[in-house]
């Protein structure tokens, strides 16, 4: 059900809500947190779509902002209440201010939020420059970009990660859990050799595919190439070479269906479907916890476009491998 | 090879980093009896729903062990039709096709030693082929009375042992004995064959969310625990009542009863981890020896008959269907004494819990299906009121309720609104699934997978299941001096005797 309230204010917005749940004799306690989406119009109905999908998993409520005219004269807000089955599991309030009040969104959410429950706040394309200091950023305890989606990924990104704190996480990042949990679940079984050399191959320009790179040259303290590939879809496969010379591959040629390799054994298949962003901003509000690893990683050393490749590696026996 | 594991950790795993999941390594499972309803309604999709989760290693193999005479292909198709049935998560099919690849079907009876050297054969073919490693996990999804050749034919044909860095496990699934002796005897067979720490013994409650989160609730929060003992506590009821009769299962349930089928394991347990103290910390070893400690305080009552109540369902209406009373089901002999419902009273002789009883029930064809554990609190030592403004009050009540919407529920008295002071009692709800996820992983999934990842916290240890079996074998001895259990309604809440049990003690069963 989708009840629109022109012209009016959050007092009135929090009554209706409340009202609708009493008449669909439903409580509206049991929401774990508020998710406040900033977007443009545009964006609006796929974000809802997302986000309620979401809370099938995590209940909350989302608020979502959109700010469209910002130079009106008048100060206005018009409203949209969604519950039942236009909301997921959650309900959705849409505010659309306009003019002066645009520039005081927090005192506009304030009274709308899950009382004493964790905001999480999600730029679903273009983010402010400085989250964390964004009036809707700073009520969040936790904050999500997705520089993936925006017109200039890597300008994004390297403007996001100069403010980063352990509570800002862009969804390039999470997009990688899959791979990374392959990647140590490989690691995992003996022999445990070190690895000497990485290699990871990808979508030219994937933010995914240089954040994955990076992960491995943090955590592993070796060297790391990238291969760009034209023809693949953001990460398309990593190999690891080891001490003695063998490599563990993890490969996704096309789709979902990837083929894990380990030297002395025949190839693998898995299914490692390209994750949705339903799925990611799922695996987001599952854990509120600040991400110290993603801080590690974009606080190394490294830009987009290097492609890591360390001389006395390339002449060393290991080269066949590499290639 | 030993000794580069041992100093060894994994680079990619950083202790911070919260996002990456357990993934099991390489491994295998061969499931016996796996044309039974448990396997087919639970283990196989369980074992799909991990795959589709990403949870299981891209080298897995699923065998099954039967009497039917299946190619691969064939026993393919049947797990395909029990995961598309049964399955919680959506079917895909690469993550099918994936699963596919490992699947393998062995037949023979269980006394046939040629069929344990094909499955042999096979194991190793999986290694081989699929690359699990030589680390295999066997499911005795079989009753009791075929362990021994089963562990036998593993044994003899060199199955149960690993090799250096790998390993073999045993998974087995309640009834774990019928009382202290065959229990004693079940896993000295079973321990003959498997290192102790290689069996895992299925509890499928200590699987749930619920239960799990009932640790969380307690020793996670400070609102709770400080009246968690005596001084505040009553008495607790632990509930576990189903509304369905035996089914199919006369068989197995003619002779065990109600009291061997769910007190001695699922009841028991929850009572362990209502009641113990806190442990150290999670891990395996800790958390068994409270729940031990706990179990081995546990007193009878010196009057069994006065304390216990046992009875058998009666013909009646379960709901609109009318149904048949115990002794007229198929299979069971008219003057079977086997009881559908059992109420005990336990004692804890621990500082904690002195002078508190804890009233364990189960039964078939009761009102309804749920299980819950309901810490029942004292009356307030004064009332400043009238007494008449406090005529509805009863008495404070914390209720974990485990299946089905789980949750939590306080009960406590509130001022019922008018002019006059009047308290009456009211509930507050705290729903898991309303909270959290719909889609909560079966207790299946995390057991199965704790058993490929080798982490035993939520399995029963040998001795808790005998420390269990003391306390329920005195009440089977005295029960068979009984003769026939005090018959009850279908659709009700037991016999008389166990409501009489409760008002011996000045107090009532809840009505969950």
């Amino acid at each position: 059900m989708i009840v629109n309230l022109p012209d009016t204010t959050t007092h009135l917005i929090s009554e209706r809500l409340d009202g609708l749940h009493e008449q669909r004799g439903e409580v509206a306690q049991g929401r774990v947190l508020t998710l406040l989406i900033t977007c443009s119009p545009t964006e609006l109905e796929e974000s809802l779509k997302v986000a309620s999908a979401a809370s099938r998993e995590h209940p909350c409520r989302i608020i979502a902002i959109v700010k469209h005219d910002v130079d009106a004269s008048e100060s206005r807000l018009d409203a949209e209440v969604r519950i039942g089955t236009d909301a997921g599991a959650g309900e959705v309030i849409v505010l659309k201010p306009t003019g002066e009040l645009t520039g005081h969104l927090d005192t506009l959410v304030i009274p709308l939020m899950v009382p004493d429950t964790p905001a999480v706040a999600w730029w679903p394309t273009t983010p402010p420059a400085d989250p964390a200091k964004d009036p809707i950023g700073a009520m969040a305890s936790s904050r999500l970009t997705d520089a993936g989606r925006t017109p200039d990924p890597r300008r994004t990104f390297s403007s996001l990660r100069k403010f980063a704190t352990p509570d800002d996480k862009d969804l390039s990042w999470t997009r990688l859990t899959v791979w990374r949990a392959m990647m140590a679940s490989l690691l995992d079984q003996p022999p445990h050799l070190p690895i000497t050399h990485a290699k990871v191959c990808g979508e030219p320009g994937n933010l995914s595919v240089s954040l994955l790179a990076a992960w491995l040259r943090v955590q592993l303290g070796v060297p790391v190439s990238i291969e760009w590939d034209a023809a693949a879809t953001a990460v398309r496969g990593v190999t690891l070479t080891r001490s003695d010379g063998g490599t563990l591959g993890l490969v996704r040629p096309h789709d979902d269906e990837a083929f894990v390799s380990v030297p002395g054994e025949q190839e693998q298949r898995v299914s490692i479907p390209l994750r949705t962003l339903e799925e990611c901003i799922s695996e987001e509000l599952k854990s509120l916890n600040p991400d110290e690893v993603y801080v590690k990683v974009i606080n190394s050393d490294f830009t987009f476009d290097e492609t890591f490749v360390e001389d006395s590696m390339a002449a060393s026996s290991q080269e066949n491998a590499l290639l | 090879m030993a000794d580069s594991t041992a100093g060894w950790t994994n680079p990619l795993r950083d202790p911070h980093d919260l996002r990456l999941p357990r993934i099991a390594g390489p491994c295998s499972v061969v499931i016996f009896g796996v044309t039974g309803d448990l396997a087919q309604k639970k283990l196989l999709p369980a074992i799909y729903d991990l795959a589709n989760r990403g949870l299981l290693p891209p080298s897995f193999g699923l065998t099954g062990f039967g009497r039917r005479e299946w190619s691969n292909e064939r026993f393919a198709e049947f797990v395909k039709d029990a995961v598309k049935k049964h399955a919680r998560t959506p079917f895909r099919e690469t993550t099918w096709e994936q699963l596919a690849a490992g699947i393998r079907f062995v037949q023979g009876e269980f006394d046939d030693a040629e069929a344990f050297s094909r499955l042999s054969d096979t194991v190793a073919e999986l290694d081989r082929v699929r690359g699990t490693r030589g680390n295999h996990a066997f499911y005795m999804s079989v009753p009791p009375s075929a362990f021994p050749v089963v562990a036998k034919q593993l044994a003899d044909s060199g199955l149960s042992k690993s090799q250096e860095g790998a390993w073999r496990r045993v998974i087995i699934e309640k009834p774990f004995g019928h009382d202290l002796e065959s229990a004693k005897k079940l896993a000295d067979t079973v321990s003959s064959v498997f290192e102790p720490d290689s069996i895992f013994r299925i509890d499928h409650y200590l699987g749930k969310e619920t239960v799990q989160n009932l640790l969380a609730m307690r020793f996670a929060n400070m609102l709770f625990e400080p009246i968690w003992n005596a001084n505040y506590v009553d008495h607790v009821q632990i509930t576990m009542a189903e509304d369905i009769g035996i089914g199919g299962r006369a068989g197995y349930y003619d002779g065990i009863g109600a009291a061997r089928d769910v007190i001695q394991n699922h009841l028991l347990q929850l009572l362990a981890l209502t009641a113990m103290e806190e442990p150290v910390s999670f891990s395996a070893h800790d958390l068994t020896m409270e729940k031990t400690k706990i179990l081995s305080a546990v007193r009878l009552p010196k009057d069994l008959a006065a304390h216990t109540a046992r009875g058998q369902y009666a013909a009646g209406w379960q709901g609109p269907e009318k149904v048949a009373g115990y002794l007229d089901e198929k299979g069971i002999s008219k003057d079977s004494t086997t009881e559908t419902y059992a109420a005990i009273r336990l004692d804890i002789d621990t500082r904690r819990w002195a002078g508190v009883p804890f009233y364990l029930r189960t039964g078939k064809r009761l009102g309804k299906r749920v299980t819950e554990i309901a810490v029942v609190f004292k009356k307030a030592p004064h009332l400043p009121f009238e007494s008449t403004a406090t005529k509805e009050l009863g008495k404070n009540a914390i209720v974990i309720r485990v299946q089905p919407d789980e949750g939590i529920t306080l009960r406590f008295g509130s001022k019922v609104p008018g002019t006059a002071m009047e308290v009456r009692d009211v509930n507050m709800d705290f729903s898991y699934g309303r909270s959290f996820t719909e889609a909560s992983p079966e207790a299946y999934e995390r057991l199965i997978l704790d058993v490929f990842l080798g982490e035993p916290p939520l399995f029963p240890t040998t001795e808790e299941v005998n420390l269990s079996w003391k306390i329920l074998d005195p009440i089977e001895e005295f029960w068979a001096t009984q003769g026939q259990p005090q018959p009850y309604r279908s659709g009700t809440w037991g016999p008389a005797q166990a409501d009489e049990m409760m008002r011996n003690d000045g107090h009532v069963w809840r009505l969950p």
